[in-house]
């Protein structure tokens, strides 16, 4: 039988591999009883068995070599090929996929998967339940804001970036925003230009986290990094062009950010905040940032901002605006420390007063398994005759929270603040929320 | 004696036939079928034959991995593969590159490209013969292979001046990482 088999072995045939793996599979079975005879034949008839497979192991030898010698010929046959390995792998039996198969099925995952022109949507949300102190202020459950995040690789060089929000407001009223829209170019590592609506690389806060309570360890921004539309006294989102990337600097790791924008409306508050198709001056805003990650210290970050704008309110001659921002972060999975500071400069023309507004926040979190306590503090100070924001007076206090991750897309967070406000009582609130991702 | 070294050779035969791990046949025809399940080997960093780079420091490794470099020297936009979930080799480049795990590695991309700090996060392939194709057919793709299943259809990097089979080379394979 097995001289049958092995004069098979040449043409490598499916069915003669079939039958020489029964046949090993008898041989591999007899095995164990093959060790119990080598420590002591005791019969002529065991002395025969052993003659027999020692034969039959002599045949297997022979075979073995002449299969890999033409296991090796079929190799240097294919050397030249891209796909050399998997051809001869299947000529052997080893592989099942013929090669032009297996390249249609890479081509068409190519396709499915490069991304080109095709949309890559993640989602986020949050729901909440939130209760306070503050007159007029009821406990209620809130639906935060659905943000899809959709991103396409257009090509090598470009990518298309959106978050379309969906939010509801005080008047219980939904509404959609393109939060962000942009085009970028990617020429490399150095040189990044991106046109369209995005968050000002003021400082860090605004750039490191978006619109979504997920990525967050607090249910909400600070005071100081609020968005427009919620009272924020920052120009959060501009319309205009950004370039970015590193500088050739070692470990230090520099990198900057350099924008050009229509900047923040202020004819009237009742206005848009963004001014998204048409700016009410010529005047554009300026933003200069500049960071270091430096690989020494894995997650810290430093850095500082500036940002310069001309504010023409109804009826004024315009007042200059500077907002300047430093900040040291050190933000590791397991551990956070961010600490920011800034100053608000509001400069009227034709007007001896100079209002600065200065702010600060410290938020400090340690992660123990799903668990995450942290603890902020804010502050932020701003004149009561300040003639852009004059609503918002002093705000200053302390935040204490849990975050507990149920899984890698669902977080709990409750949290407390405590918000002490110019001349008036300090408000007290109580939240928890559900954020998620999916 | 003589008997078990014969045993061992008829089962290497079987083996080979069988389909089953055997090192003469694993250097003839690699594949990862075959291959896994065998500690200690080396991680071999593959690249597209046409890329210009013959040794990379293991920072600018770490580096092009996590997403904070995207394009080569020349220009061309780096593409990261990684193998798909449950293959030894990829627990070594998550423990040994990323140093982290695969929630941590979700993360990482996640925030990466929502803040736009990663252009691009790294393509997921099912296998090492698909990872083979993908860099031999992206001049601008790095991925990894267990050495054994490297071919010439790949440029194999130095990472700190060192090859898979030198001595001190830091990427090592460990299978019972997965199990």
């Amino acid at each position: 039988m097995h001289v049958s088999i092995f004069d098979l072995r040449d043409t490598l045939s499916r069915r003669s591999l079939g039958l020489l793996k029964f046949t090993l599979l008898c041989l591999l079975a007899y095995a164990p009883v093959l060790q119990g005879q080598q420590a002591e034949p005791t019969s002529d008839s065991e002395k025969q068995t052993v003659q027999l497979l020692l034969q039959r192991i002599d045949s297997l030898e022979a075979s073995q070599k002449q299969l890999l010698d033409r296991i090796a010929k079929l190799e240097k046959a294919q050397a030249g090929s891209p796909a050399g390995v998997a051809v001869a792998a299947s000529q052997t039996g080893m592989e099942s996929v013929a090669p032009s198969e297996e390249q249609e099925e890479m081509t068409e995952a190519e396709k499915m998967d490069v991304n080109r022109t095709l949309l890559n949507i993640r989602g986020f949300g949050d729901f909440g339940l939130y209760g306070g102190n503050q007159k007029g202020e009821h406990t209620s459950f809130s639906l935060g804001e659905l943000n899809l995040f959709i991103t396409s690789n257009i090509s090598e060089k470009f990518r298309f970036l959106t978050e379309l929000v969906f939010e509801v407001h005080q008047d219980n009223d939904f509404e959609e925003d393109l939060e962000r829209v942009l085009l970028e170019y990617s020429l490399n590592d150095y040189f990044k230009l991106s046109a369209g609506r995005y968050h000002s690389a003021i400082g860090y806060y605004n750039t490191a986290y978006h619109h979504t309570t997920w990525f967050q360890t607090t249910t909400d921004r600070p005071f100081l990094f609020q968005f427009e539309d919620e009272g924020g006294i920052l120009p959060i989102h501009n319309v205009g062009v950004s370039a970015s990337g590193q500088i050739p600097s070692g470990k230090l790791g520099l990198h900057y950010v350099a924008e050009v924008g229509n900047g923040r409306t202020s004819s009237s508050p009742n206005l848009e905040p963004v001014q998204n198709l048409v700016d009410e001056n010529t005047h554009k805003s300026l933003n200069v940032a500049l960071f270091s990650r430096p690989d020494t210290i894995p997650g810290l970050q430093v850095g500082f901002s500036a940002y310069r704008d001309v504010l023409f309110p109804l009826g004024s001659a315009g007042i200059g605006e500077t907002i300047l921002d430093a900040y040291g972060v050190l933000a590791r999975r397991d551990f956070e420390w961010l600490n920011e500071g800034l100053v608000i400069r509001h400069s009227p023309r034709g007007d001896g007063h100079i209002f600065d507004t200065p702010g600060f926040y410290t938020q400090i979190s340690k992660r123990f398994g799903s668990y995450r306590p942290y603890f902020r503090y804010q502050y932020v100070n701003a004149s009561p005759n300040e003639p852009v924001f004059p609503q918002v007076g002093l705000r200053t206090g302390p935040t204490a929270g849990i975050r507990y991750d149920v899984n890698e897309s669902v977080a709990l967070k409750l949290q407390y603040d405590y918000t002490e406000l110019r001349r008036q009582q300090a408000v007290s609130t109580l939240g928890l929320q559900v954020g998620f991702t999916f | 004696m003589r008997v078990g070294l014969r045993i061992r050779s008829l089962l290497g035969v079987g083996a080979l036939l069988l389909g089953l791990p055997s090192n003469s046949i694993a250097q003839a025809t690699p594949t990862s079928s075959e291959t896994r399940g065998r500690p200690g080997q080396s991680l071999a960093i593959v690249v597209n034959k046409s890329n210009p780079i013959e040794d990379l420091p293991y920072s600018e490794l770490r580096k092009i991995f996590l997403g904070e470099r995207s394009h080569w020297p020349s220009g061309r936009r780096i593409a990261v593969a990684m193998m798909d979930d449950g293959h030894p080799e990829r627990q070594t480049v998550l423990r040994q590159i990323y140093r982290m795990d695969e929630n941590g590695y979700r993360e990482h991309f996640i925030k990466g490209v929502f803040r736009g700090d990663v252009f691009v996060a790294p393509k997921t392939l099912s296998s090492p013969i698909v990872m083979r194709k993908f860099v031999f057919n992206a001049p601008g793709g790095i991925g990894y292979l267990r050495s054994t299943d490297v071919d010439k259809s790949v440029k194999v990097l130095r990472v700190d001046g060192r090859l898979p089979d030198d001595k001190d080379y830091k990427l090592q394979i460990d299978d019972r990482a997965v199990e």
